[in-house]
C-alpha cells in the first residue's frame, strides 16, 4: 500500500494562524459594545437634561409677568440688544476680548453708506451687571477736549440719554481725552457738567485708528433704571479752533417714536429664579418667544487638551496613547467619529432646538462645541395659557461621559490588542514548535525504514519523553518499531534457525540412509535410496542458500576490499565461462586499459555468477551473451546482455528485490535470491545495479555500476587494503 | 587394541547412527549425550579421538568447553567438531581452541570414518617424529606437503592448515599450473553441501596463512568463474 506524498492540505501552522485571526473578533465585539454603551449613556443624559429643562420650564409656566417687564410689542422702540458676554472685557478699545461671533452684530447708525463723518457702529454687551459698549466712529478730525474750556460740548463727545430710576431724564456726556473717556452728568442744554466732578462709574478708552475712532466704555446697568430706556448720540466737532458742532449722529429713533431706545437685557427676575438651579457642568438659558435670552446661569465646563506629561507613569501613558492612536488608525479607524449622528454646528443646533421648542416641541440634541467638547442641548417650552411664552435650554458638556467611554475604549482596545498580539505570538510559536516536532518525528519515523522496507532502527529517540500527545504518538510509533524490529529479527534469524533445526534431522536422515545402505547391501543400488539422497541434498542446498542470503550483509561486513583490475577479472571470468558453458558463446569487450576498483574479488565473482546464470537461463539458443566493461570518469559499468524474452515493465524495478522470481514454476531451486544477492553486494561496494530491456526489445541487459578506485596502483594481491574492520583470518 | 573414539551428541538418532557406523570400522565407540556425562566418561579414561557436537541440550557451547577440557588433559588429542553450527565465526573459534577439524552437518559417514582413520594415523605419525621415511612427502617448488602427517611447509616454514584446508591445497597442487574447478575443490572438503563461497573462504584462509610466513606469496590464483590455480612464483 502506498500513500500519495502529494496529498497536501493547509499546514498546521497555517490552520492555527487562521484560527488566530478569529481572535480579531474579540476587540471588534467590545468596540461594538462600547458604542452601544455610549449611545445609551448619551440617551439617558439627553433624557435627564430634557427632564431638567422640563422641570425648570415648569417653574415659569404661567409666569407671563416675568417676561412682561419688556414691552411685548417692540414696534414702538428701536431695541439695542446687549449681548451676554462670556469673557471679562478689558477696556482698551480693542475688540479681541469680545466674543468673535458677535462681530457681525454691530449696529450701524448715520448715513446708509456708513462712510460719512460721524457715522458709527455700536456693539453692546452685558456682563456682571455692567453694560459694555464698543463704538467705531468715522471721524476725519478727532478733536479732544481742551481742559481750558469749561464747556464740554466744544470737542468730539458722546451723549447718553436715559431715564433714571427715579423717573427723571438722565444725561451723561462722555468726554474724549487722549486715550481716556470720562463721563459727566450734564445740564439740560448739554453744555456744562451738572456736578463738578466726573462720574467714575463710567470708564472707557479711546483709540484712533486711521479715520476711525474706536471707543470702548462701560457703565453699570443699574444706572439705567428698571426700564432701561437709553440712547447714544455722537457729537462731531471738526475744527479745533472754532470748536463748533458740525453734526451729530444718534441712535435715537426718528420722529413719531419714543425718544429712547430700549436696551434689551435678560430679565433679572428670571435669572434670580434659575440662579440656584445651575449645576456643575451645565448652562441654563431662558429664552423668550422673541428668542431673546432672558436669563443665563452656569457655564459649560470645557476640557482642555491634555497637559504636559512628566512622570514616568504619564510617559508610559503617552506612549500608550501613541500606540493606541496607531493601533486605532490601523484597526478601528473611525473610533472617535463613533455614533452615526451627523455632526451639527453648535449654533445651528441651538437654533433648531430653540425653534422647535418655541413651537411647542421639547427636544434634546447633541452637537459638537469644538474639537474636544461635545454637548447635549435640551430645550423645553414654557407654556402659559396654551401659548408658548419661552423656552428653557439646558446645555451640558458630555465630554466627561465620552471621555469615560473613550478611556474604556482605549483600555479595551489596548488590552485586547496587546493580549491578542501576545496570544497570537504564543499561538504562532506553539504552532511552529508543534509543526517542527511533528516534522522531526515524521522524518525520524520515515528514516526508520529504508526504501526496501528494511528496518534501520528499533526505536525512536525524538519526543520519547514528551508528555503530550506527540510524545504518546512517538512512544507508540517507537513501540511499533521495536515490535516490528523483534519480528524482523525473528524473520531474519529464521533462515539460520531453520538451517540449524533442519540440519540435525537432515543429518539423522542422511546418516540413517548411509547406515541402511551399509546394513542391506542390496538396498545400495535401489533408485529409491538415490532419490532419497538427492532429496536430502536438495533440502540442504535450499536451506544453505537461504541462510547465505540472510547472512549476506553480516558476511560482507567481514570482507576485505582490495584494488582489483575489473577488466582482467572479467576477461578471465568470461574465458572460464566458455569452458563451463560449452554450448553458449560469450563475448567480452573491455576498455583496453585497467579499470581498478576497491572490491572483494570473489564477491564480484559471485555477482557475475548470478548474472551470467540468469543470462544463460534466459538467452535464446545460438545467440551470444555479451559482457562489456565501460569506464567513466569515476565509475565503471559491467553490462551483461543476452537475447531472449524481455522483462515486463513492472518487473524492471522489482527484479532485484528479495524473493522475487519471474522464472515460473519450473525452476524450483530459485527463490529470486540471486539478483537480490547481486544488489546487496553491489550496494555494499558503493555501486548500483539495474536491469533493462534492450532498445530493440530483443533481450535484456543487466548493468552493474561500481565506483573506480582513485590513484591506486594495482598489484596482484600485493597490497591488500584492509578497511577498518576485524580481519576474519 | 581398538582405538577408543568418544562421540558427544545430544540427538539420540544421530548418536546411534554415528556409533553404528564407526563401530563397524573396528573402533570402540563411547557415546555421550551431554557434557556432564562425557566428563564423567573422560574421568574413567581418555579416548584416542573425540567427535564433539557444539550444542548439547540447553548448553549452546558445551562442545567448546569439552574441547578445552580434553586438550588441557591431553594436548595432542585429535578433536573433530561435528556440528550444525557452520557460521564462520564458530568455525574459527573451534579451530582456535585447537580442534583438528571442523565438519558441518550433514556429514557423509564414509568421509567421517576416513577422517577418523587419517587423523589417528597423523597423530601416530607425529608421535613417531623424527621419521625420515617420507614416502608420503611431496615437494612442489617451494611447497612441501606431508600427506600422512597433514603437514605443509613453504620455503621451509611450517604452515598450520586444518584438515580440510590441507586437502584442498593437496588437490590444488596435484597439477601445478592447471586450473582446478570449484567442483573438484568441493569434493576435497568431504562435506555434502558446499557452495562456491565456502571454497572461496577456505582459499582465502589458506592464502592468509601463506602470506603470514611470506608476504609476497601469490601462487594461488583465482580463475574467476571456474576455480583456482596453483602457479609457481
Amino acid at each position: 500500500m502506498k500513500f500519495n506524498d502529494r496529498v497536501k492540505g493547509p499546514r498546521l501552522g497555517t490552520k492555527l494562524f487562521l484560527f488566530g485571526l478569529a481572535l480579531l473578533v474579540v476587540p471588534w465585539f467590545s468596540y461594538q459594545q462600547l458604542v452601544d454603551m455610549e449611545r445609551i449613556l448619551v440617551q439617558s443624559q439627553s433624557q435627564a437634561q430634557l427632564l431638567t429643562a422640563k422641570s425648570i420650564s415648569t417653574l415659569f409656566n404661567g409666569r407671563e409677568d416675568l417676561f412682561n417687564d419688556l414691552p411685548v410689542n417692540l414696534e414702538d422702540f428701536e431695541p439695542l440688544f446687549a449681548h451676554p458676554l462670556q469673557n471679562s472685557i478689558r477696556l482698551d478699545a480693542l475688540v479681541d476680548d469680545w466674543d468673535q461671533n458677535l462681530l457681525d452684530d454691530y449696529l450701524s447708525f448715520g448715513s446708509l453708506s456708513g462712510t460719512r463723518d460721524g457715522d458709527f457702529q455700536l456693539l453692546l454687551g452685558e456682563r456682571a451687571d455692567q453694560l459694555y459698549a464698543h463704538m467705531r466712529i468715522k471721524d476725519q478730525n478727532l478733536v479732544y477736549r481742551d481742559p481750558d474750556y469749561l464747556r464740554l460740548d466744544n470737542a468730539d463727545h458722546i451723549r447718553l440719554d436715559f431715564i433714571r430710576n427715579d423717573g427723571e431724564d438722565g444725561r451723561i456726556t462722555l468726554v474724549l481725552q487722549e486715550s481716556r473717556v470720562t463721563g459727566f452728568a450734564m445740564d439740560d442744554e448739554w453744555r456744562f457738567a451738572a456736578t463738578g466732578s466726573a462720574d467714575n462709574r463710567i470708564q472707557g478708552y479711546v483709540r484712533q485708528e486711521g479715520d476711525e475712532v474706536v471707543i470702548e466704555f462701560r457703565f453699570p446697568i443699574a444706572l439705567l433704571g428698571s426700564r432701561r430706556f437709553f440712547g447714544i448720540t455722537f457729537v462731531d466737532v471738526d475744527d479745533p479752533n472754532t470748536r463748533a458742532i458740525v453734526g451729530s449722529t444718534r441712535t435715537l429713533p426718528t420722529a413719531g417714536k419714543q425718544s429712547f431706545n430700549l436696551v434689551v437685557l435678560r430679565s433679572p427676575e428670571v435669572r434670580n429664579i434659575i440662579q440656584g438651579l445651575g449645576f456643575s457642568g451645565s448652562r441654563i438659558l431662558v429664552i423668550d418667544n422673541e428668542k431673546r435670552v432672558r436669563a443665563e446661569t452656569g457655564a459649560i465646563q470645557t476640557v482642555s487638551p491634555s497637559p504636559d506629561r512628566t512622570t514616568w507613569f504619564e510617559k508610559i501613558a503617552l506612549w500608550l496613547e501613541t500606540a493606541r492612536a496607531w493601533v486605532q488608525s490601523l484597526i478601528l479607524k473611525e473610533v472617535y467619529t463613533g455614533p452615526a449622528e451627523p455632526e451639527i454646528d453648535k449654533d445651528k443646533t441651538a437654533d433648531i432646538a430653540i425653534e422647535s421648542s418655541l413651537s411647542g416641541e421639547p427636544i434634546a440634541m447633541r452637537s459638537r462645541a469644538d474639537v474636544n467638547n461635545e454637548i447635549i442641548l435640551a430645550a423645553h417650552p414654557i407654556i402659559s395659557a396654551d401659548a408658548v411664552i419661552g423656552t428653557v435650554v439646558v446645555e451640558q458638556n458630555i465630554e466627561d461621559i465620552l471621555s469615560y467611554q473613550r478611556a474604556a475604549l482605549d483600555q479595551a482596545t489596548m488590552v485586547s490588542v496587546l493580549s491578542l498580539f501576545a496570544v497570537f505570538i504564543a499561538l504562532l510559536v506553539f504552532a511552529g514548535r508543534l509543526a517542527w516536532r511533528i516534522r522531526n518525528l515524521r522524518r525520524e519515523a520515515n528514516a526508520a525504514i529504508d526504501s526496501y522496507g528494511r528496518l534501520r532502527i528499533g526505536e525512536l529517540r525524538n519526543e520519547m519523553h514528551a508528555g503530550d500527545e506527540i510524545g504518546d504518538l512517538a512512544r507508540s510509533v517507537s513501540n511499533m518499531l521495536s515490535r516490528l524490529h523483534r519480528h524482523n529479527t525473528f524473520l531474519e534469524s529464521m533462515p539460520r534457525t531453520l538451517r540449524h533445526e533442519i540440519n540435525n534431522p537432515l543429518n539423522t536422515l542422511s546418516t540413517s540412509l548411509q547406515n541402511l545402505a551399509e546394513e542391506h547391501p542390496g538396498v545400495g543400488q535401489s533408485k529409491y535410496l538415490d532419490s532419497a539422497k538427492r532429496g536430502v541434498h536438495r533440502i540442504g542446498s535450499i536451506v544453505q542458500n537461504l541462510a547465505d542470503a540472510a547472512n549476506l550483509e553480516d558476511a560482507l561486513e567481514t570482507e576485505e576490499l582490495e584494488a582489483v583490475d575489473i577488466g582482467e577479472l572479467l576477461e578471465n571470468y568470461v574465458a572460464n565461462c566458455n569452458l563451463v558453458h560449452p554450448q553458449t558463446n560469450f563475448f567480452y569487450r573491455g576498455p583496453g586499459r585497467p579499470a581498478v576498483a576497491m572490491v572483494s574479488d570473489f564477491r564480484i565473482e559471485q555477482i557475475l555468477d548470478k548474472i551470467i546464470d540468469n543470462a544463460v537461463d534466459f538467452h535464446r539458443p545460438d545467440t551470444a551473451i555479451r559482457v562489456q566493461l565501460d569506464c567513466y570518469r569515476d565509475q565503471l559499468q559491467i553490462t551483461v546482455a543476452n537475447r531472449g524474452p524481455s522483462l515486463p515493465d513492472a518487473v524492471e524495478k522489482s527484479v532485484f528485490d528479495s524473493m522475487v522470481s519471474h522464472r515460473g514454476p519450473q525452476n524450483r531451486l530459485h527463490f529470486g535470491l540471486g539478483l537480490y544477492v547481486v544488489r546487496i553486494i553491489a550496494e555494499y561496494h558503493g555501486g548500483t545495479v539495474r536491469a533493462m530491456n534492450l532498445v530493440d526489445g530483443s533481450g535484456v541487459a543487466v548493468m552493474v555500476q561500481l565506483p573506480l578506485a582513485q590513484d591506486i596502483n594495482v598489484g596482484h594481491r600485493s597490497h591488500p587494503i584492509v578497511p577498518d574492520r576485524v580481519s576474519a583470518g | 587394541m581398538a582405538k577408543i573414539i568418544a562421540i558427544v551428541e545430544d540427538d539420540p538418532d544421530q548418536r546411534s547412527n554415528y556409533k553404528d557406523a564407526i563401530s563397524k570400522k573396528g573402533y570402540e565407540v563411547r557415546a555421550y549425550a551431554s557434557r556432564d556425562e562425557a566428563l564423567a566418561g573422560f574421568n574413567d579414561g581418555l579416548p584416542d579421538l573425540a567427535i564433539l557436537d557444539i550444542i548439547l541440550g540447553e548448553e549452546v557451547d558445551a562442545g567448546f568447553q569439552l574441547c578445552r577440557d580434553l586438550l588441557t588433559r591431553s594436548p595432542n588429542l585429535p578433536v573433530i567438531f561435528l556440528t550444525e553450527r557452520i557460521d564462520e565465526i564458530d568455525k574459527i573459534s573451534g579451530l582456535r581452541l585447537g580442534a583438528w577439524d571442523y565438519l558441518p552437518k550433514p556429514i557423509s559417514l564414509d568421509y567421517l570414518a576416513e577422517r577418523i582413520s587419517s587423523l589417528l594415523r597423523i597423530n601416530e605419525a607425529r608421535d613417531q617424529e623424527p621419521e625420515i621415511d617420507n614416502s608420503a612427502a611431496r615437494q612442489i617448488g617451494e611447497l612441501a606437503l606431508d600427506t600422512d602427517a597433514l603437514l605443509a611447509s613453504w620455503r621451509g616454514q611450517r604452515i598450520d592448515l586444518s584438515g580440510t584446508e590441507f586437502r584442498m591445497l593437496e588437490k590444488l597442487v596435484r597439477m601445478p599450473g592447471h586450473a582446478v574447478s570449484y567442483e573438484t575443490l568441493m569434493n576435497a572438503t568431504m562435506q555434502s553441501i558446499v557452495s562456491n563461497n565456502t571454497i572461496n573462504t577456505h582459499m582465502r584462509n589458506i592464502r592468509k596463512k601463506f602470506e603470514k610466513v611470506d608476504a609476497d606469496f601469490s601462487s594461488i590464483k583465482s580463475e574467476y568463474g571456474y576455480g583456482y590455480r596453483w602457479s609457481e612464483q
